[in-house]
């Protein structure tokens, strides 16, 4: 493959006769007679031509055949311009010239040309230049096709390898999904095993704790008491814990839908939901204007619930507590959207183990959540190509940023809101059932 | 009738049961394929009256028969099929779900980890399925 390259891309000039194959060697040899490459060859190719004329044109001429030593030249002039190219030309003109005024023109065997006989060898030396330059102009107008062809065979090979190449990537990636659905697949059983296996044992703790409370009470002493009411807390907690990572898992594999998605009317419900929670605290809301973004309605509400949710925790012990919702025009692309308290706040230290699973920077005495909500967030948006930050310092408040894709058009901003019906899910994350959770969304 | 193959969770349920005078008649398969050898009254059930159980608590994940096996081999018999199912797992899987009630179950019932709550749970399945509800023709009258 490299050689034939090779040789496609070096337009005929000093190649061997290294090739295989019929059509290759034509394409050869139909080269080698169209060009002759050394100089001594050429100008003698003009030499020899001129002089097999003048053999040709005085053989005629000794034949009778009259006035048509012109014609031979002219055929001589022409196969030396053809072959030989134009240096070779030049000299096939003079040389025909010289040989046609020397034993053509009257005087005979002598270079001086009578006035009679003037115009006819101008007309011949005319003649002997136009056929020599349509020769010429003919040769190129070839050359340059044949150099259109040569540079178009380069490009169906290179491109007959780039699409080698498309497809082994093709193969490659067709393989490398296969393997991305057999480990999403063993994940996806991986979870359903936790889902079913997990919980039993943890029913079956909490089940027979309760029994043994039930039936021992009156025997325990309050220490033993205790005991048994610690098993049965840590038991649940479990099941929380266990609950709170597969809602955060399936989030992973739901695909998030895209529609418009009006945040000012979503923060409002959201807002609204978390008032019939917080009935005799004191919160200052301050809620700023909102744009329309895409992304999937069920998992932005779970967002701003989680967010919206974590300010009220962690506000609980200000009077009043302030929460700001706004957002701030972040780029061309993107908008970025806040929720601001003026509650706990955290060091900044510990800014990067935020939205990790599980992280938790206050102790449960002082705020409850299993510490899955703001995992929850940064799962979501990053889902929908966004980003989260916090910022924040110990009881100075905090502020969660994310960012989500604008809504490209105008036009898509006047579309009625979509209602949504798909998966609809708490404010852990997990698809809604009974209303038996209580306790609030989980941060640091 | 109870299929439930963890004898932990046929205890507490029983025990929820019997905490609402509802034990009585009572019947523990603890695999799939013992259930349907029940439904069907084969090989150690085949002296037993031709009576269907009033409803079935059918776990899902079982050994030999899964729970969903049961489930599609009961609605898909022209006999079997108007017998009550009632999916009662550890399950919250929505996979799950969607094919408990695509083969046609009556009702899924995720059991909750509290005890209280699943000691309701279970005392509610069985008033609702063993009292108030009216099983079809043909079933085990309490």
């Amino acid at each position: 493959m490299k050689a034939m390259k090779k040789s496609v891309t070096m337009t005929g000039l000093a190649q061997g006769p290294t090739r295989a194959g019929v059509g290759r060697r034509m394409v050869y040899w139909n080269r080698e007679f169209q060009t002759i490459h050394s100089p001594v060859l050429r100008y003698g190719f003009a030499v020899v031509s001129v002089a097999i004329a003048l053999g040709v044109a005085s053989a005629m001429q000794h034949y009778q055949f009259h006035d048509v030593e012109l014609l031979v030249f002219t055929v001589a002039i022409a196969l030396s311009t053809w072959y030989a190219g134009i240096g070779p030309s030049i000299l096939a003109v003079v040389l025909s010239s010289l040989c046609f005024d020397y034993f053509f023109t009257q005087p005979l065997y002598s270079f001086d040309v009578s006035a009679r006989e003037l115009p006819y060898y101008f007309i011949f030396v005319v003649w002997a230049a136009i056929v020599a330059s349509f020769s010429a102009v003919r040769r190129r107008m070839e050359d340059s096709l044949r150099q259109a062809r040569d540079n178009l065979q380069v490009e169906v090979e290179q491109r007959r390898n780039k699409e080698d190449e498309i497809r082994k990537l093709n193969q490659a990636l067709v393989k490398r999904a296969a393997q991305l659905e057999a480990a999403n697949k063993e994940l996806e059983a991986f979870t359903y095993s936790v889902s079913h296996d997990l919980r039993a044992p943890l029913r079956h703790m909490v089940g027979y704790s309760e029994l043994l409370q039930r039936q021992a009470s009156s025997s325990l002493d309050e220490k033993s008491q205790r005991f048994i009411r610690t098993i049965l807390d840590a038991a649940k907690r479990m099941g929380n814990l266990i609950d709170d990572l597969l809602a955060f898992s399936r989030i992973g594999r739901a695909e998030p839908e895209t529609v418009a998605v009006d945040l000012a009317q979503l923060v409002k419900e959201v807002v609204a939901e978390t008032g019939q929670d917080t009935k005799g605290r004191d919160i200052v809301w301050k809620i700023g204007a909102l744009p329309v973004c895409r992304g999937d309605r069920a998992m932005l509400r779970l967002v701003l619930v989680n967010l919206v949710s974590n300010a009220v925790k962690f506000t609980s012990m200000r009077r009043p507590a302030k929460i700001e919702i706004g957002c701030v025009d972040g780029n061309m692309t993107d908008v970025e959207v806040f929720v601001r308290d003026n509650g706990a706040g955290f060091d900044m230290q510990y800014v990067n183990k935020l939205f990790g699973v599980f992280q938790r920077l206050h102790l449960p005495e002082q705020f409850e959540g299993t510490g899955i909500g703001l995992a929850t967030v940064q799962r979501i948006i990053h889902r929908h190509g966004g980003q989260v930050r916090g910022e924040g310092a110990v009881d100075q408040g905090a502020t969660f940023y994310f960012s989500l894709p604008k809504v490209p058009e105008v036009a898509e901003r006047r579309r009625p809101l979509h209602d949504h019906t798909g998966t609809h899910f708490d404010r852990r994350g997990r698809p809604e059932r009974r209303g038996a959770d209580s306790d609030g969304a989980d941060g640091p | 009738m109870i299929v439930e193959d963890d004898p932990n969770d046929v205890e507490l349920t029983l025990t929820a049961l019997t905490d609402h005078n509802l034990a009585n008649e009572v019947v523990v398969t603890r695999d799939g394929q013992q259930a349907l050898d029940y439904l069907y009254r084969r090989g150690e059930f085949n002296t037993r009256a031709a009576e269907n159980p009033a409803v079935m608590l059918l776990d899902l994940k079982l050994p030999k028969v899964s729970g969903l096996e049961v489930l599609q081999q009961i609605k898909s018999d022209e006999r079997l099929k108007m017998v009550p199912v009632v999916v009662l797992t550890s399950s919250h899987e929505e996979q799950d779900m969607m094919r408990s009630y695509r083969l046609g179950v009556n009702a899924y019932v995720v059991k909750p980890v509290d005890f209280h709550e699943f000691v309701n749970a279970v005392k509610e399945l069985g008033v609702f399925w063993a009292v108030i509800n009216e099983p079809p023709p043909g079933s085990l009258k309490k």
